[in-house]
């Protein structure tokens, strides 16, 4: 399997538990919690198509779990940046967890997956 | 009698020692090493315009083997073409009738050196398997070395490592079938370089079989026991059998009585203990069947998986799986934790 | 380079082959004659170590040990001190210590000692320059080590005077005469003329010079090597000597 199909593969499965996550939150969540999980999924895919291409091109652990770190970050940013129906935000709630997503998804794509084969000359 | 004054007889004494290389290409440097039986020199190769290192045997030999065995030694290390094997370059006799051969000068620091400055086990490991591959090739070409110890391998400048000294080699008679890297059990003898009785080898990482001097009893599973040694030391920076009187040694050597690793240092994984002591075993048949089989092993305990050395239980096996994915298990952890705290905070 | 401790033998016994002289052998001949050769051979190599040996172990003046040392040669001729020497046991340098050391103690416990000589110092103990040595005896930081020392320094100095002998012998006088002022003579290595210098002192050319210091070299240490064997009796004590001989353990 390539690296950023398992990136998007595990994006998808990691942003699909995080949204679930998001029910420890309160009862109040639990209204538009479909939502948020399609949402956390397709973020988690984006995550992952990124984060898996980094990692195709550049071979390096720590490479790969700061730039998933950064990417996580970014993601659950934008995602924040939108209120819930009474208009309050959930930075710490989203970001953090997002952060935490991205920094695995970057440890895995560079650990599992595999490398594109060289051309020879 | 003249009487000598100390520095006259200091400047004697060095050119007694220093080599007649009138006739040949090379140009001394300076002494680099002394053995029982030969001198190591470092020396400039005014054809090549190179640094080589040059063995001489100390004293001419007097219808005896030195001889023999030294040029023995070259030809047997000029066949084995391999990165981790030092490579010979000339051969030849001095005009003061003394043997000698050339090779590769290696700038760096003996096993024994590198594991006392080297503090990451892995990294010693990494140094040990590329070890294990020089031996490897040798078997495939039916050659022994059968005096594996730190102080015979030197590691480069740039992490290369070289095995040297095969002074106690032995070519096995035996030919390898074409189709296999792996030796088949010898069913003739080695040839011996030793008389009846002689122990070749050095205390403290003989085998068994080496340490009792019956001949036959010698094959290339002496040298994954001498790996095993090696590893021993990789891993506690002692030998098996520390510096001992050579009779005590002996004997201990053929009762195969050392200290397990862990007895010495209990931080030694219980894995790589296992596969240390599989590769001394005191019986030949009850270690590994190839070096291959060996570094196999070792590679598998870096790659954090199973080894054959050792069955592990249930625990063993969740604790090496957390290891082997600490980092996932930590950031999951975190990330639960995390959660946790959530959730208390709105329940606040 | 694999450490001292190898304990690879190269087989059993070692001996010499029944063609190479031994003067060590030779002591415990049946015939007088070559005991007593032998024995000339022995003394020329050992008075000096035996010499600073009483000096420095047994604290006797310059007299008294000169006494012990002739006393010492004498005995060893009368009463076959070296008839119990078994190659196979020791080296014949230890050996002849623990010997000395007996008789040192017997001497010391028989009040009927007489002072020896005439006839019997045909050994010649030339004790102004030894003695120059001992009064610097801080140097040697053992009576064993100072035994040691002068052994070496006997030997190497036996062997210039052969060296010279079989030059002059081969009319090879020259190779001596350069060997002796590039080699031997300078106080230190600076003070080394250069092939040049040698060549116009001794009417020849720099490319001659070193031919004959590469000459002169190659026999001295074939004479060294040679004279070690006759002061061995087995091929093993004999590359146990060239090691001391040689500070092989010196890097």
């Amino acid at each position: 399997m390539s690296k950023p199909l398992l990136g998007v593969i595990l994006g998808a499965v990691l942003g699909a538990i995080d949204g679930l996550t998001a029910l420890f939150a309160g009862p109040e969540v639990a209204p538009m919690i479909v939502s948020i999980v399609i949402y956390s999924t397709i973020k988690g895919i984006i995550a992952g198509v990124i984060i898996g291409f980094v990692a195709r091109k550049y071979h390096s652990l720590p490479l790969g779990i700061i730039v998933g770190g950064i990417v996580g970050l970014a993601l659950a940013y934008l995602v924040a940046m939108f209120p819930d129906e009474s208009g309050k935000h959930y930075y710490v709630e989203i970001m953090i967890p997002g952060t935490l997503v991205g920094l695995i998804l970057g440890y895995a794509t560079q650990k599992f997956g595999r490398h594109p084969s060289r051309q020879t000359a | 009698m003249t009487n000598l004054s100390d520095d006259q007889m200091r400047r004697l004494r060095d050119l007694v020692d220093a080599p007649d290389l009138s006739g040949t290409r090379y140009r001394i440097e300076r002494r680099i090493a002394v053995g029982g039986m030969a001198t190591v020199y470092l020396a400039y190769d005014e054809a090549l315009n190179r640094n080589v290192a040059l063995k001489i045997l100390t004293l001419p030999d007097s219808g005896t083997d030195l001889a023999p065995r030294m040029l023995r030694e070259a030809k047997i290390v000029a066949q084995l073409e391999h990165p981790g094997i030092v490579p010979i370059h000339d051969v030849g006799t001095l005009t003061d009738g003394r043997v000698y051969y050339t090779m590769k000068f290696v700038q760096g620091q003996t096993l024994e050196q590198q594991v006392a400055s080297h503090a990451n086990l892995n990294d010693r490991l990494r140094i040990f398997l590329r070890i294990c591959d020089a031996v490897a090739f040798a078997h495939s070409r039916g050659v022994l070395h059968r005096d594996l110890k730190p102080s015979n391998i030197m590691v480069g400048a740039f992490g290369e490592s070289l095995v040297m000294d095969w002074g106690v080699a032995a070519n096995m008679r035996e030919k390898w079938t074409s189709d296999s890297s792996e030796p088949r059990s010898s069913s003739k003898n080695p040839e011996p370089i030793t008389q009846d009785g002689a122990v070749v080898g050095t205390p403290g990482y003989l085998s068994p079989e080496q340490a009792s001097g019956v001949k036959g009893t010698i094959d290339y599973r002496s040298d994954i026991y001498g790996l095993g040694a090696v590893l021993y030391f990789v891993l506690t920076g002692r030998p098996p059998i520390p510096d001992q009187a050579v009779a005590v040694a002996i004997d201990r050597a053929i009762r195969g009585d050392f200290a397990p690793p862990r007895s010495l240092s209990n931080g030694i994984p219980r894995r790589l203990e296992a596969i240390c002591l599989k590769a001394l075993a005191l019986r030949p048949e009850d270690r590994y069947a190839s070096v291959n089989a060996l570094s196999k092993d070792v590679g598998l305990y870096l790659d954090g998986e199973p080894v054959s050395a050792r069955v592990e239980g249930p625990w063993e096996k969740v604790a090496r799986w957390i290891n082997k994915y600490q980092f996932i298990v930590i950031i999951a952890l975190v990330y639960i934790i995390v959660r946790f705290f959530f959730l208390l905070w709105r329940g606040l | 380079m694999a450490p001292d401790h190898d304990i690879s033998t190269g087989g059993a016994g070692g001996r010499f082959p029944a063609t190479q002289y031994s003067a060590i052998m030779a002591l415990r001949s049946g015939d007088q004659k070559e005991r007593e050769r032998a024995l000339e051979t022995v003394a020329t190599v050992y008075w000096r170590p035996i010499y600073t040996h009483i000096r420095l172990r047994w604290k006797r003046e310059t007299e008294e040990a000169r006494d012990l040392t002739q006393g010492f040669f004498m005995q060893v001729l009368e009463k076959d001190f070296f008839a119990t020497f078994d190659p196979q046991r020791a080296r014949f340098r230890t050996f002849l210590r623990v010997c000395l050391d007996r008789f040192i103690q017997r001497e010391d416990a028989s009040s009927a000692r007489q002072k020896r000589g005439g006839g019997v110092d045909h050994i010649p103990l030339d004790l102004v320059e030894i003695e120059k040595s001992l009064s610097g005896s801080a140097t040697y930081p053992s009576p064993e080590d100072g035994f040691d020392r002068e052994w070496v320094r006997s030997l190497l100095s036996l062997a210039t005077i052969r060296l010279r002998a079989y030059c002059e012998e081969s009319h090879r006088g020259m190779a001596y005469r350069a060997f002796e002022r590039y080699d031997l003579d300078p106080s230190d290595s600076s003070a080394r003329p250069t092939y040049a210098t040698l060549a116009a002192e001794l009417g020849t050319t720099s490319d001659d010079i070193t031919n004959q210091l590469a000459f002169a070299r190659r026999e001295f240490r074939r004479i060294v090597l040679g004279l070690l064997r006759e002061m061995t009796s087995s091929e093993e004590e004999f590359r146990d000597e060239a090691r001391t001989l040689l500070g092989i353990d010196v890097t």
